[in-house]
C-alpha cells in the first residue's frame, strides 16, 4: 500500500531496502508507549502476533529527472 | 483509513510529542552505531523516537541539502548534517514547537551551525519547490492522516533527480478496530 502511495504520486526506483518485524518488545523501548497501552495491546493482539505486530521498513526513491 | 479527523489526530500527536521525556538510549542503541551516538547531544539520544536509519540509506554526499520531514528531537537532522557537512545543510521540520526547539537546541550543542529548524506541517512543506536533494523521516509518515499528499509535497520540494530514504511502519495483517481507534496507537 505504502509503495504504492509513492508510486502514485511520480516517484521512480521506488525499493524497500530494510523490512524488519517490530513487536511488543520493541514497543516496550518507547517512551511514547505506558505500560497500561503496552498490557492493552498483550491483551486484545493474538500471541502469535507479539512478536510481529507491524513491520519496520526502510523505502527509498528517486524523482524523475524529467519530472 | 484513519479513525481520527485530520485536526483531532494532528492535536493528539502534538500533545504526546510535546510531552514525551525519557532518561534512556534504547531506541536509539537500537538503530545507530555507537560511533554515531558519540557524536550527538545526550538529549538528541533519549529522545529518538524514530523506527529505522534512514540517513544510512540516503547516501549523502558532502554539500547536500537534506530535509528532515518530522525532525522530532533531532538525530536524523544531526547526523544528515554531519553527512552533508558545512558546505551542505540539514533542515528539520516539525509540527510541535516543542520538537523543533530541542532540534535547534541539539545541533547548537553538537556545534552545527549548517542545521535550519522550521516549525510547520508535512502535508504542506514550508520550502519552494525543487529546493532540496534529498529527503529523509523516521516514523513520521504513518501519523499522517493524509499520506499521499505528504508523498506528493515531498516529491515537490524535491530537485529532479532527487532522493528520498524514508523509515517507517507498515501492517502485515490488519490490526483490530479498538487498536486503531486508541489515540496511544495514533500517536506512537
Amino acid at each position: 500500500m505504502l509503495l504504492k502511495k509513492f508510486f502514485n504520486v511520480g516517484f521512480a526506483d521506488i525499493a524497500v531496502v530494510e523490512r524488519k518485524p517490530f513487536g511488543l518488545k520493541d514497543l516496550a523501548r518507547y517512551p511514547l508507549f505506558t505500560k497500561e497501552f503496552l498490557d492493552f495491546l498483550a491483551t486484545v493482539m493474538p500471541a502469535h502476533r507479539h512478536e510481529e505486530l507491524v513491520f519496520s521498513i526502510v523505502v527509498t526513491a528517486r524523482k524523475r529527472t524529467a519530472c | 483509513m484513519s479513525y481520527f479527523r485530520e485536526e483531532e489526530a494532528r492535536s493528539i500527536i502534538r500533545d504526546a510529542y510535546g510531552k514525551v521525556r525519557s532518561d534512556g538510549a534504547a531506541v536509539a542503541e537500537a538503530f545507530y552505531a555507537p560511533e554515531e551516538l558519540d557524536r550527538l547531544p545526550r538529549g538528541a539520544i533519549e529522545l529518538a523516537l524514530g523506527v529505522g536509519h534512514p540517513v544510512r540509506h540516503a547516501g549523502l554526499q558532502p554539500g547536500e541539502v537534506v530535509l528532515d520531514l518530522g525532525c522530532g528531537a533531532g538525530i536524523d537532522t544531526l547526523l544528515a548534517a554531519f553527512a552533508v557537512g558545512p558546505q551542505g545543510r540539514a533542515i528539520g521540520l516539525d509540527m510541535t514547537p516543542e520538537m523543533a526547539e530541542r532540534t535547534r537546541r541539539h545541533a547548537s550543542a553538537a556545534g552545527l551551525a549548517n542545521v535550519e529548524v522550521r516549525e510547520g506541517l508535512i502535508e504542506e512543506i514550508p520550502l519552494p519547490d525543487a529546493s532540496v536533494d534529498v529527503a529523509i523521516s523516521n516514523g513520521v509518515l504513518n501519523l499522517s492522516t493524509r499520506k499521499s499528499r505528504v508523498l506528493a509535497e515531498t516529491l515537490r520540494v524535491l530537485r529532479p533527480g532527487g532522493r528520498v530514504s524514508l523509515s517507517d511502519l507498515v501492517l502485515s495483517e490488519a490490526l483490530p478496530e479498538e487498536v486503531l481507534k486508541s489515540p496511544a496507537a495514533l500517536a506512537g
